[in-house]
């Protein structure tokens, strides 16, 4: 069961105040297995690469009243709590040595030219790709063919980054 | 294994679907059931069910088996359940329409078939209901569409409730004031749950889905689509909720009924707002025939929505219901799933047989499996045909609808043969076929 710590920024902010040292203070004060409920009057874009630099992963949502709740989540609990990426491995991805942007391609587009572009690859080396959704129909197929893939909404929750790591080569 | 495989019977469900569909418009072809016959005589329940289960129903669930998944982005909870579910929906469905025979007196009544009929459909629909249920459950938080989903899936269920007391009230099975009341009070709830609950709220759900994915439209949450899913969502459970426990009750449901109509029409209306902004947002300005006639289908849900207004208006409602009934299957739901249906067995037909080899040699892309200017010409006659016999309907002429009905089994089997053109590979350059390469797919089943 997660535990969740609630910070609620918002009368801060409607204060005019400045909720940076609040949330840092609670972050710091997380003990493992603890996530951090945020609620907040804006999209807090900053802190999430902030929050990101440290490991956390975080899941934002829109309240109706225009207000955002973000979830973050800390790197030991990811395993469990958020959608598994096909990479199970937690070691250091070398650099993409090719990057495609698919975001304004017909479907099923995006999908070919990334399993076009895998095949040309070494293996262990890395493909980088931004998709306007997550590729569902990719993933079962990058199983198949032994390639690993790391991925997940970008901070703006519409664009999709999956990194693809080639694995044996192996006929279809 | 993350992400979504090929659901593998839904081929299956698609066949038989289009099969139901085509019988149906056959029997109206030959003047059986409705309009020739009244709107609840045996007859025309016969017809009813045909469209209602045998088409819409399994062509959803087909749908669905395939792309909840997508969805949610977590594979389907049993990809075998499928197969036993249609079995027991066709098997179901075939003595059911056996019942509504017995009813009219047109085949000799033995052994009642309505009680077997509801225990087979009764299990069809559960054991459907609680894959995807299942399947959602697991996919906890839901995104919009899927919420969609979940409502539809909830008056799935009670559609099938309801009807499972209304065979057994039928063959005597059941008696006493709260089923017999419901059995005899309770068909417009029944209607409505199946019609604009399951059917409509569901392709309202995956139509915010897969237009945007098809048309490269914005697919984000707004407070505007929140608002669709809670006006709808507390329509239903007015009509629904509110209609069964008035009727239990002894009371009549029409006071419900009255205010899930005005709930129902905001929700309509904001959906229709949504959809032209899907539309006009689009960054793929010339669109296929799916989304074309999507929209064609979208327009008669419109149709549906004001036809209704205007005939409330003009305290025409009751008489004219069938007129709308019919509209609203046919102009709306046949028309959103044919032109879906045409995308979809194009698509989950390459990704079968060309995925495999995706990458790794030039293969055809999608819009090779079809030929769409032949395909537009069967949509236009299907739809014609659809206009032509719901003008018949409100202007009283069911010989001239039996006319306009032919249009509509000419326009479908077209249709049909341009999907099963399209499974076959038949339209295919043969240069690009490499069947050597790729994977040959059977007519029914994906592997």
């Amino acid at each position: 069961m997660t535990d969740f710590v609630e910070v609620d920024v918002r009368p801060t902010l409607r204060a005019g105040g400045e909720p940076f040292g609040e949330i840092m203070a609670a972050v710091n004060a997380l003990t493992p297995g603890q996530c951090l409920r945020l609620y907040a009057t804006f999209k807090p874009t900053p802190l999430l690469h902030v929050l990101g630099s440290k490991g956390f992963a975080h899941d934002a949502k829109e309240l109706d009243g225009g207000d955002w709740e973000v979830v973050f989540t800390p790197a030991d609990l990811r395993e469990t709590t958020t959608a598994p990426t096909g990479a199970t491995d937690d070691e250091q991805w070398p650099s993409p040595v090719r990057s495609l942007d698919n975001r304004d391609l017909d479907p099923p587009e995006p999908m070919v030219r990334i399993l076009a572009a895998v095949e040309t690859m070494q293996p262990g080396e890395v493909l980088s790709a931004l998709l306007c959704r997550e590729p569902v129909f990719l993933f079962p197929m990058l199983a198949k063919r032994g390639h690993v893939w790391r991925g997940a909404f970008e901070p703006d929750g519409i664009t999709y980054k999956v990194l693809v790591r080639a694995g044996r080569q192996e006929g279809p | 294994m993350v992400g979504a495989t090929l659901s593998r019977w839904s081929m299956s469900y698609f066949a038989v679907a289009l099969a139901c569909l085509l019988a149906g418009e056959a029997l109206m072809v030959v003047g059986f059931g409705f309009p020739s016959a009244e709107l609840r005589a045996p007859d025309s329940l016969v017809l009813v069910h045909l469209i209602a289960i045998g088409w819409l129903s399994l062509l959803m669930f087909g749908a669905l088996f395939q792309f909840v998944p997508v969805l949610v982005a977590k594979p389907i909870y049993s990809n075998t359940l499928p197969l036993p579910t249609l079995a027991l929906l066709v098997v179901g469905l075939t003595i059911l329409v056996g019942g509504f025979l017995q009813l009219g007196g047109r085949i000799p009544a033995l052994h009642s078939c309505f009680s077997p009929a509801a225990v087979l459909l009764g299990c069809g629909f559960a054991l459907a209901l609680w894959n995807l249920g299942r399947t959602l459950w697991q996919a906890r938080p839901l995104p919009l569409a899927a919420r969609f989903v979940t409502v539809g899936l909830l008056c799935a269920a009670a559609t099938a409730t309801l009807g499972f007391v209304f065979a057994l009230v039928l063959d005597g099975s059941a008696s006493g004031p709260p089923l017999a009341d419901i059995a005899t009070y309770g068909i417009p709830v029944h209607a409505i749950a199946g019609l604009s609950g399951w059917l409509t709220f569901t392709a309202i759900g995956v139509s915010y889905r897969l237009l945007a994915m098809f048309m490269l439209a914005p697919e984000s949450e707004t407070p505007r689509s929140r608002a669709v899913l809670y006006y709808g969502t507390a329509a239903l459970a007015v009509a629904i909720v509110g209609g069964t426990v008035a009727i239990g009750m002894g009371g009549h449901p029409t006071a419900f009924l009255l205010v899930a109509g005005l709930l129902g029409t905001c929700a309509l209306s904001l959906y229709g707002a949504d959809i032209l902004h899907l539309y006009r947002a689009r960054k793929r300005r010339k669109i296929e025939l799916n989304a074309r006639m999507a929209a064609i289908a979208l327009a008669n849900l419109a149709g549906v929505a004001v036809l209704s207004v205007v005939l409330v208006a003009a305290s025409q409602f009751e008489d004219q219901i069938g007129a709308i009934v019919f509209l609203a299957a046919f102009g709306w739901l046949t028309g959103l799933g044919l032109a879906k249906l045409y995308k979809i067995v194009a698509f989950l037909t390459w990704l079968e047989c060309f995925g495999p080899v995706l990458g790794t040699t030039a293969t055809p892309r999608v819009q090779d499996l079809v030929v769409e200017p032949r395909a537009a010409k069967w949509f236009w006659i299907y739809f014609a045909g659809v206009w032509s016999a719901t003008a018949c309907l409100l202007l009283d002429a069911p010989e001239v609808f039996r006319a306009s009905a032919v249009l509509m089994l000419g326009g479908t089997t077209g249709i049909a043969v341009e999907i099963a053109r399209t499974r076959l590979l038949l339209d295919v350059r043969p240069e690009l076929r490499i069947l050597h390469l790729a994977r040959r797919p059977a007519l029914l089943a994906s592997q």
